[in-house]
């Protein structure tokens, strides 16, 4: 009996007798690695309760929180630092990112070589992990939201320029062609007729980026980045835990405010999309 | 004006389209190219301002006495002899995120230095210019909207307004009137005929009436050869021929 006959009959247990088999496969495999995992870590319900004390130790120590960090504005200086490290960072990455996506998109026939340059370019950013990254850059350049910045920008690249090269490949090669008729150029090719037509999809990615840099910068404080992430790490490392409850206080109204502004952004941007 | 020298043209499955296609066109001319469906007229069109490659043939621009071969031209050069043929494409084809007045705008890139296109300094007389060129097409009122949001007339008409404002001294257009309803269809042609004056312009067709109103020549295709070429007012044998399997016929 072959599968198609039962399948186009729409009858029997073809679909489910090859779900089960193509699945159970991949199922075990997946438990395998998952036990393994757990064994591995040395996960036991022993070492969670006896973690326990220390928990409830912890939490009495951050209570009440010790709002009076924040009335010096040093917090203050830090939240605007960590902000100011995403903001700048991930700018300056949609620009690297836009610029190699234009290297690397494959329908707006630059040669193959630059093409997979551009692409290995990002391929490799993409696999080399922030934490290197920054490490990298503190050595080079020293601690400080400056490292933070690039780190931020150049961790951007590889995404970023990925879904920026697929927006342009998705581009409407019709108008690009009817601009080369009347004797334009490549840059201004790209400037009238595919920039138009990928800003939207360029605006609400590089929005979405920033929700992550920002707490990527929150991070990079912690390895020497500077900014409110660095408070943390120094109340923590310093057993002021009330003080550190107050910071968190603080990073959480920031994380969530952003957030809600570059939702609001993106809906706004690709909401004029669809009305039009 | 223009010289098409036997332009040959393969498809990709390997069907030859267009075989040993000549002709000559002279400013003050309006030909009206007509054939069946499928028959390789676009393909002709995009062949004589380069955007396809033809197998063999070619195709050279003589303005001012000054002949120019257009295929095997890259660059730059190809750049500058495009500059001078305007193009109405087939279903118009705008960038539907930008306005009608930068649409139109656009067609004058090929004069505009990169920088200055960049920063986008258009200056005012090209805005002048484009929205006289609109007035004349009669959708001046449209300059500020969204390309998108045109009808596909009104996007029809903004692309001839495109074409005029980059002042070519030949222009291809591409069934410009297909989208358009009778009123606007005259219009249009009434619009386009005068050009002739400063330019040459072939026009592909579907309505042998509208080619005998407007047109001052008529070229027929028919199994990728030019089987008909001369006066517009075609006879209904020569139609039956072209449009169907009427027996063949000599060029009036
Ligand atoms: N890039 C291409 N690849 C493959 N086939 C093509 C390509 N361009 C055109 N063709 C084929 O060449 C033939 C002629 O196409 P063309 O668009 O020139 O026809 P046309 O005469 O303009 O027809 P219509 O009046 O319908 O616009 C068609 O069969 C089309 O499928
Ligand atoms: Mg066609």
């Amino acid at each position: 009996m072959s599968g198609k006959t039962s399948a186009t009959t729409g009858q029997g247990d073809w679909g489910y007798q090859r779900y089960f088999q193509r699945h159970l496969l991949t199922g075990t495999v997946f438990l395998l690695i998952l036990g393994w995992s757990v064994v591995d870590l040395g996960i036991s319900p022993q070492l969670f309760l006896s973690g326990l004390p220390h928990f409830f130790n912890l939490v009495r120590e951050m209570f009440p929180p010790n709002w009076e960090v924040l009335a010096s504005g040093k917090v203050l200086w830090s939240v605007l630092e960590t902000l100011s490290m995403a903001f700048v960072g991930t700018f300056l990455g949609a620009i690297l990112s836009f610029l190699l996506a234009l290297f690397a998109a494959n329908n707006l026939a630059l040669s193959k070589m630059v093409r997979e340059t551009a692409r290995g370019i990002m391929a490799a950013e993409r696999a080399l992990p922030t934490l290197v990254l920054i490490l990298l850059l503190v050595v080079m350049i020293g601690l400080g939201p400056f490292s933070g910045m690039i780190c931020i920008a150049i961790g951007s690249v590889g995404s970023l320029g990925k879904l920026f090269a697929e927006a342009i490949e998705t581009v409407d090669p019709k108008p690009i062609e009817s601009l080369e008729s009347v004797g334009a150029n490549k840059i201004q090719v790209i400037r009238f007729a595919v920039l138009p037509q990928v800003l939207p999809s360029l605006i609400a990615n590089t929005l979405y980026r920033f929700d992550i840099n920002l707490r990527v910068a929150l991070f990079l404080g912690v390895v020497g980045g500077g900014g409110i992430g660095f408070d943390l790490h120094l109340a923590m490392s310093l057993f002021k835990y009330a003080d550190a409850l107050a910071i968190t206080a603080v990073i959480f109204i920031m994380v969530w405010l952003a957030e809600k502004i570059s939702d609001y952004l993106r809906k706004m941007v690709i909401g004029r999309e669809v009305l039009q | 004006m223009l010289a098409v020298k036997g332009i040959t043209k393969k498809l990709p499955d390997g069907r030859l389209l267009l075989r040993e296609i000549s002709f000559e066109a002279k400013k003050g001319e309006f030909i009206g190219i007509l054939g069946e469906s499928g028959v390789g007229k676009t393909v002709l069109l995009r062949c004589i301002n380069g955007l396809t490659t033809p197998d063999s043939g070619e195709v050279i621009l003589n303005e001012d006495g000054n002949p120019q071969k257009i295929n095997g031209k890259k660059g730059q050069e190809l750049r500058r002899i495009r500059r001078r043929i305007g193009m109405i494409f087939q279903g118009s084809i705008l960038v539907k995120r930008l306005s009608v007045l930068e649409n139109v705008l656009t067609g004058g890139l090929g004069r505009i230095s990169t920088m200055r296109s960049l920063l986008y300094g258009f200056t005012d007389k090209e805005v002048q210019a484009a929205l006289s060129a609109l007035e004349k097409v009669g959708v001046k009122h449209l300059a500020g909207r969204r390309a998108e949001t045109l009808s596909g007339g009104e996007m029809q008409r903004v692309a001839i307004a495109r074409a005029l404002f980059q002042e070519p001294c030949l222009l291809l257009a591409d069934e410009p009137v297909a989208n358009l309803d009778p009123k606007n269809t005259e219009v249009v042609l009434d619009y386009l005929k005068p050009l002739t004056k400063e330019m040459a312009i072939i026009a592909v067709f579907h309505a042998p009436e509208l080619v005998s109103r407007y047109c001052t020549r008529a070229i027929a295709i028919k199994d990728g050869t030019v089987v008909y070429d001369g006066s517009p007012h075609l006879s209904s044998s020569v139609l039956e021929y072209i449009y169907g399997t009427g027996p063949a016929v000599k060029s009036a």
